[in-house]
């Protein structure tokens, strides 16, 4: 088999994977598969109206609205990466009865479903927040979409390494939780580096999550905010996050037990 | 062709360290050829056979395939229970490349689970799962074909089919077969090996692997 040939395998089984996802954890009630979006989607319209309803319409002179949606709706296909990573293999470990599917692949296909699941929530969100009013359209798409790109290339690389720490033991499983709740601050979707403390903003732009948003609301908000971001910094802490997650799921395959 | 090459597998056990499962371990299986592995329970047979199969890795050593092999057919594994038999059988479909009708004809013909196909492989007796587990692999012809122990749970009627379609029709194949059940061991394997104190030795002929098995 060639190169070609191998690739197209790889991309059938991550395919059926994704399928396998679906069906598992949606089924076919109700409204079945729709779920991939409704779930990120119930989170973000929750949010987004709640902020609404007890903010004032303004903060630092951005509409409250807009911003909750462009924080929340990259911050959830962050939890929802690292959630699905969590003992990933352990669940799927079935599938690996199979050859062709590899550790990689159900990281991949995790992924995908997740951020895919995000983003189309995002566009149903933000689509609904302009056509009643309480937002205005982007001032540069192409920004947003820089910035969501970034973003969903961070979310893969922390599941990439999330997944096989998580099956090196149970005690990172217990800290997850509380660590991902700590790191809110660092995620970037709260609050623009510009407006904390000058001394603070170089620890908030140690995280590639926060240059990501910063790129997003640029995108959003045009010249109404003052964004700080390093496309250098956040394209070179990704690559390395990924290299690294890449090594830990290749070496992690002989230690996963299959039942 | 498969070729285990000095495979060594090693688990780690809480407090005692590392347990060594498999030590050293060399088999080669020829195309057509039906080996049956022999050993008591716990020896390392399930183990050696997910190996050959590339469900788990060996800790050092390495396994050859020339020929294409199929997934180890056990009582767990490959299936997700929470979804249907259709949706498991989708799955396979979709990796191994197979048409889902022609696929699905089959495993409807061979299994004969009949409506019980659209429930979730967890309301599955152990029979109809490994009635399921067969019919699929079957499905996909594969050259060497892994079984671990899973004919012997099958009614008689499932066993006929089973003798039918795997060792009349696909005579050609080659197998590697754990079981316990010796008159089945001699009627279907050709050559035979017996795993003991994690070594493996491979025997001339299946009865006299037979009797080193009774031995132990």
């Amino acid at each position: 088999m060639g190169l070609l040939g191998l690739f197209g395998l790889q991309w059938r089984v991550i395919g059926a994977l994704i399928m396998r996802e679906i069906h598992t954890r949606y089924g076919r009630e109700n409204i079945g598969h729709l779920w991939v979006v409704g779930e990120p989607l119930l989170f973000c319209v929750g949010v987004a109206v709640m902020w609404t309803a007890i903010r004032p319409a303004h903060e630092h002179g951005v509409p409250v609205t807009a911003f909750v949606i462009t924080g929340y709706v990259p911050l959830t296909m962050w939890r929802h990466c690292i959630s699905r990573s969590i003992k990933a293999f352990e669940s799927n470990g079935a599938l690996l009865f199979h050859r062709q599917v590899t550790p990689m692949d159900i990281i991949v296909s995790r992924c995908i479903l997740e951020i895919v699941g995000a983003l189309v929530a995002g566009i149903v969100v933000s689509t609904g927040a302009m056509l009643a009013g309480f937002m205005d359209p982007p001032d540069s798409l192409g920004l947003i979409y820089l910035g969501i790109a970034y973003q969903a290339v961070f979310c893969f690389a922390c599941a990439l390494i999330m997944a096989p720490l998580s099956e090196m033991g149970d005690v990172l499983d217990k800290f997850v939780n509380a660590v991902m709740y700590l790191s809110l601050p660092f995620s970037g979707a709260f609050t623009m580096v510009e407006w904390v403390p000058t001394a603070l903003q170089p620890i908030l732009l140690w995280s590639p999550s926060v240059h990501s948003l910063e790129i997003i609301r640029q995108g959003q908000f045009g010249s109404a905010v003052h964004a700080h971001y390093d496309l250098v910094y956040l394209t070179w802490s990704c690559a390395v996050m990924i290299l690294i997650g890449l090594s830990l799921v290749l070496r992690s395959r002989k230690h996963i037990l299959v039942q | 062709m498969i070729h285990c090459i000095d495979v060594v597998e090693e688990y780690h056990v809480a407090q005692r360290g590392v347990r060594r499962v498999l030590d050293g371990v060399c088999l080669d299986v020829a195309p057509g050829q039906k080996m049956a592995v022999l050993g008591r329970n716990g020896a390392g047979k399930s183990t050696l056979i997910k190996i050959i199969g590339g469900v788990e890795l060996a800790t050092s050593g390495r396994v050859e395939r020339t020929m294409s092999v199929s997934w180890p057919l056990a009582f767990s594994g490959a299936f997700q229970g929470s979804l249907t038999g259709l949706d498991n059988l989708k799955f396979i479909t979709r990796i191994y490349g197979l048409d889902y009708q022609h696929t699905r004809d089959f495993v409807d013909d061979f299994a004969e689970l009949g409506r019980q196909l659209a429930e979730p492989v967890k309301t599955y007796s152990s029979g109809m799962r490994a009635r399921l587990a067969f019919a699929l692999t079957i499905a996909i012809e594969f050259d060497c074909y892994l079984i671990d122990e899973v004919i012997m749970v099958g009614d008689q009627r499932f066993f006929r089919r089973c003798q039918e379609e795997l060792f009349e029709k696909r005579s050609d194949r080659a197998l590697v077969v754990v079981s316990h059940d010796m008159s089945f061991i001699r009627d279907v394997c050709d050559s035979a090996a017996v795993i003991h104190n994690s070594q493996l030795e491979v025997c001339g002929s299946v009865d006299e692997a037979v009797g080193v098995y009774n031995s132990l």
